[in-house]
């Protein structure tokens, strides 16, 4: 007669075979945060009750829980991180009584008891009856059955939710708070075609999972932007300044926004898995204009014995006319190029940040195999007790069949310096920096020399 | 009997949610595999077999029956270094919906965690009857700290009872699966039958190229010979690839890729602490170590540092040498012929032969104060066809042979940095003990620092030296003769003679 009253409240106590009943999940996804909004129909009694939401993200930020319904007040929210172990089981358990099953290992039989469990503290005492046992000190097979579990002990990490209804019955109630563990960022695959001068983009959206919890068939909008939790300040090393050629631009994308952000819906609902990559395609995919750009950084007073690469850059546009288009969200560039055979072969990639529209972007994909700086320090000349006069020689080497113009930067000038004398004109696009756009012939060589006035 | 009556009823339920149809790509028709050089690693350093952080390029053409409608295809076999961000899917005749990687791995953990809440069954087998006792259970506690179950009989845990006692699952739950699998979400009009090219950066991969650089016995000549190696650290063979290697600096941000999770279950009981468990056990002492045998020379690993391949290039010997061509700023080296790059594995073909290369052999070195310190022999030669060269040469190791009587010989190893068409070629041994230079400061002065550079030499036959002179704030000044510059340094430039010495004096002012 008892057994089938059992199997009842075990079946009752599980209500969840697979997800939830009518959960509509709605996720604002940040660059590595997200905004969960998850609407349940919740059958409430009236006065107050606890309810329990035990899908929610693994990694749930609980002081930003928010619980909304019609005619709902909110007494008080818990957020119970106490696991469900045996051994915290048996630590709960202390000063009740459990089940002892025993079985002879002879002959398999079991046998009965109750025992009360007197402490937990490296073994398990209990009270049987008038006698004082340790659990399992002569090692033979018992099997402990607790009446229950204890309260606050919880599979996973759990939100409950202490409310007040008004009166009883079904109603939308939305929960929402934020998450880490989930995010996006954007890959972009560019194939780049040199002789013709062209640059093929395709987006993709990539969003990454890790929070435990699966969100499925959530109604999914991407936010480009950084909301405050951003990017640790810390961990981020020292970045060589963008190669020249990097201009935001000013112009508006045909695009949804909200405050600073572009917002990106996704066009369906979709199921963002537990440990999952997951790519959307974006909306556009579009070529543009782009060229080859060289480059190269001498440090001052830099000097090599032979000559170094400079860096290969990749430069286009993000503009409405022969560029992209469009505001391109901060991700990884993959550039690519046909080889001998057509295929498309790798050629390096680089990050970006969040791009507005119009903005001229250039890339280092790489170095130049063929195109080569050697710098030289000619002569140092001490002029006076304040100024001395440095002479620089740069070797430019091109072993391509076609000619080149290297953005030749000489750094490091910080200071009143003055450029005496120099080869080829010079640009000053900061105080720090001279810029020589210098033009190598096909296999050939280039000398441009400079001559500066300096403090040190 | 009501609970019989339910069990395939929930077992339904707890089925997959109904989803779209399957298409498997088991593996590759054809593969191209492009090995790109771990961009950290100098050309000096070799590559270290258990720990490759290069990368590669895999392009897999593969067949795929697409049905109509939504949905799902899978593609099998990838590479397991794959970043899925990277993957790219061509060749579909609709459009993709969504591309998937998923890596949340079937395992005993995982089985459990997502079991959670969930009807298994436990099985007990009694070791005196034989007899098996299967309950139902419901599954209360995730894989971190061991199993709580609830059973018809109350909340029981697993394992710490001392029974034989096991888990018994009815089906893999949803979104398991035994590797990392992507996966592309389609939307067809139609049925079909199509090719596409599924392409993805891979990492654990990585190459170099290895010069052997043999020299005549007067130094004037040089043959010179490469391996290109490439070596595949993925658990996933390639057969037949085309095969191609990438030289030049690629960059490369840090690819934050999430590692394929698959937890194992941590078992944890309550305290097991008997009667007896703080007694101290009584130790036997540890049995005496087995007797050291000579040391055993073919049992140890190779020593890769050293494991410079040899290659006789004298002869007419074939070898299949890869094609260069250009791609943008880098070269790219491709196998002629669709080779295997299996799992864990190296292979090597031939990256360039280039025999009787004239080459000129100075000893120099940079004298920067006072010291004695042997030269460096240095083959200088130009990287040009009238030169017996004139190909891109990318940055790797080289080891100098001489022969003796014979005899190959190794006189001395170095490197060299990526070399165009056109510059100059400096190869740069070790340091020689019998070509010295000393440095000696002979006088203070209120201004000027008298110095007197030596340089000795022990062989049998003269040798040409530089000397060049270093110091960016300096001034130097040498009394009745003019040196030449080379490098904005002034450049001593002597032949000396064979068991003789030349000697220089020199002024040194410092201006810092």
């Amino acid at each position: 007669m008892r057994r089938p009253i059992l199997l009842l409240s075990l079946c009752l106590a599980t209500p969840a075979f697979g997800e939830p009943a009518r959960s509509d999940v709605a996720v604002t996804v940040y660059q590595n945060l997200a905004l969960v909004q998850d609407t349940r129909q919740l059958d409430l009694p009236a006065g107050r009750s606890r309810q329990e939401f035990p899908n929610v993200s693994g990694q749930i930020s609980p002081e930003t829980v928010t619980l909304n319904g019609t005619d709902v007040g909110v007494i008080e929210q818990n957020f119970d991180f106490d696991l469900l172990s045996p051994s915290k089981m048996m630590e709960k358990a202390v000063g009740e009584t459990i089940t002892l099953v025993r079985t002879n290992p002879a002959n398999g039989r079991e046998e009965r008891e109750r025992a009360k469990v007197l402490a937990v503290n490296g073994g398990v005492v209990l009270q049987i009856g008038d006698r004082i046992e340790v659990l399992r000190d002569d090692g033979l097979p018992v099997r402990v059955i607790f009446d229950k579990v204890p309260e606050n002990l919880r599979a996973r990490p759990t939100l409950s939710v202490t409310v007040e209804a008004a009166k009883a019955g079904v109603r939308p109630v939305t929960l929402s708070y934020l998450t880490p563990g989930i995010g996006w960022k954007a890959d972009y695959v560019a194939l780049f075609d040199e002789a013709a001068g062209r640059i093929d983009v395709q987006g993709w959206v990539t969003l990454t999972n890790t929070t435990g919890t699966t969100f499925s068939n959530a109604d999914t909008l991407l936010v480009a932007g950084t909301a405050g939790e951003g990017e640790p300040a810390y961990g981020r090393g020292y970045r060589p300044p963008p190669p020249p050629g990097n201009r935001p631009g000013t112009q508006t994308p045909d695009r949804e926004s909200l405050g600073d952000f572009y917002l990106y819906p996704l066009k369906e609902r979709t199921t963002i898995a537990n440990q999952q990559t997951k790519q959307v395609s974006f909306p556009d995919v579009s070529g543009a204009m782009a060229k080859r750009a060289y480059v190269y950084r001498n440090g001052w007073l830099g000097a090599l014995d032979r000559g170094g690469s400079v860096d290969s850059v990749l430069q286009f546009s993000s503009s409405r006319d022969q560029g992209l288009g469009d505001a391109l969200p901060a991700g990884t560039v993959r550039v690519y190029m046909k080889d001998a055979r057509g295929n498309a072969q790798f050629i390096g990639e680089q990050n970006i940040g969040h791009t507005p529209m119009g903005s001229d972007i250039g890339l280092k994909t790489g170095e130049a195999f063929d195109v080569k700086v050697q710098p030289v320090v000619v002569s140092r000349q001490k002029m006076s007790d304040s100024r001395w006069r440095t002479v620089m020689r740069y070797t430019l080497s091109n072993a391509r069949p076609r000619p080149v113009t290297v953005d030749l930067i000489q750094s490091g000038l910080w200071g009143d310096v003055r450029i005496v004398e120099q080869s080829h004109p010079s640009e000053r696009p900061s105080a720090d920096d001279a810029l020589w756009h210098v033009p190598v012939p096909a296999n050939g060589e280039t000398v441009a020399t400079a001559t500066f006035d300096t403090r040190y | 009997m009501a609970f019989r009556r339910l069990v395939p009823l929930l077992g339904l339920l707890a089925a997959p949610a109904l989803g779209q149809a399957i298409a498997v790509s088991p593996g590759p028709d054809s593969v191209s595999v492009t090995v790109y050089r771990d961009p950290r690693r100098g050309a000096d350093q070799p590559f270290k077999l258990d720990w490759l952080n290069g990368y590669a390029l895999i392009s897999e053409r593969r067949t795929i029956d697409i049905p109509a409608g939504e949905a799902d295809l899978r593609f099998e076999g990838v590479a397991g270094g794959i970043l899925p961000q990277s993957a790219i899917v061509t060749g579909l005749p609709d459009a993709v919906v969504e591309k998937n990687r998923d890596a949340w791995l079937l395992s005993p953990g995982s089985l459990l965690d997502a079991s959670l809440g969930r009807r298994v069954h436990v099985r007990r087998t009694s070791l005196a009857t034989g007899e098996v006792a299967e309950t139902d259970a419901v599954i209360r506690s995730g894989a971190d700290g061991a199993v709580v179950l609830e059973s018809p009989a109350g909340i029981e845990t697993l394992r710490c009872t001392g029974l034989p006692e096991t888990l018994v699952y009815s089906h893999v739950p949803a979104g398991l699966s035994a590797k990392p699998t992507l996966s592309v979400r389609t939307r067809g009009t139609r049925a079909a039958r199509v090719t596409v090219t599924l392409s993805y950066l891979a990492s654990g991969f990585d190459w170099q190229a290895d010069y052997i650089a043999e020299l005549s016995r007067d130094g004037t000549r040089m043959d010179l010979f490469a391996w290109l190696t490439l070596a595949n650290g993925d658990e996933t063979g390639f057969a037949r690839a085309d095969t191609q290697a990438v030289a030049g600096r690629v960059n490369r941000e840090s690819d934050d890729r999430s590692e394929p999770e698959a937890p194992p279950i941590r078992l944890e009981c309550w305290p097991g602490g008997t009667t007896t468990s703080d007694l101290r056990e009584y130790q036997p002492p540890p049995p005496a170590p087995p007797p050291v045998m000579a040391l055993d020379v073919s049992a140890r690993r190779p020593n890769l540092e050293s494991a410079v391949p040899v290659t006789s290039i004298g002869g007419e010997q074939f070898f299949q040498t890869a094609r260069q061509e250009g791609l943008g700023d880098l070269k790219l080296y491709r196998i002629p012929e669709p080779v295997t790059v299996a799992a864990k594995s190296q292979k090597q073909v031939a990256l360039l032969r280039r025999p009787r290369i004239p080459v000129h052999r100075v000893y120099r070195w940079r004298v920067s104060g006072e010291e004695a310190h042997g030269l460096t022999p240095t083959l200088v030669t130009r990287n040009r066809d009238e030169d017996g060269l004139g190909l891109p040469l990318p940055a790797g190791r080289v080891a100098f042979f001489e022969v003796f009587e014979g005899r190959r010989i190794l006189v001395g190893q170095g490197k060299i940095d990526d070399v165009a068409v056109g510059e100059p070629l400096e190869l740069e041994a070790d340091v020689s003990s019998e070509i010295v230079s000393t440095v000696v400061r002979e006088r203070d002065g209120p201004d000027w620092d008298d110095y007197r550079v030596t340089v000795t030499n022990a062989k049998p036959f003269a040798v040409d030296v530089e000397i060049e002179l270093d110091d960016v704030n300096a001034r130097f000044d040498v009394p009745g003769r003019r040196l030449e510059e080379r490098n904005g340094k002034p450049l001593w430039r002597i032949r000396v003679p064979a068991n003789g010495r030349a000697e220089l004096r020199y002024r040194m002012k410092d201006e810092a």
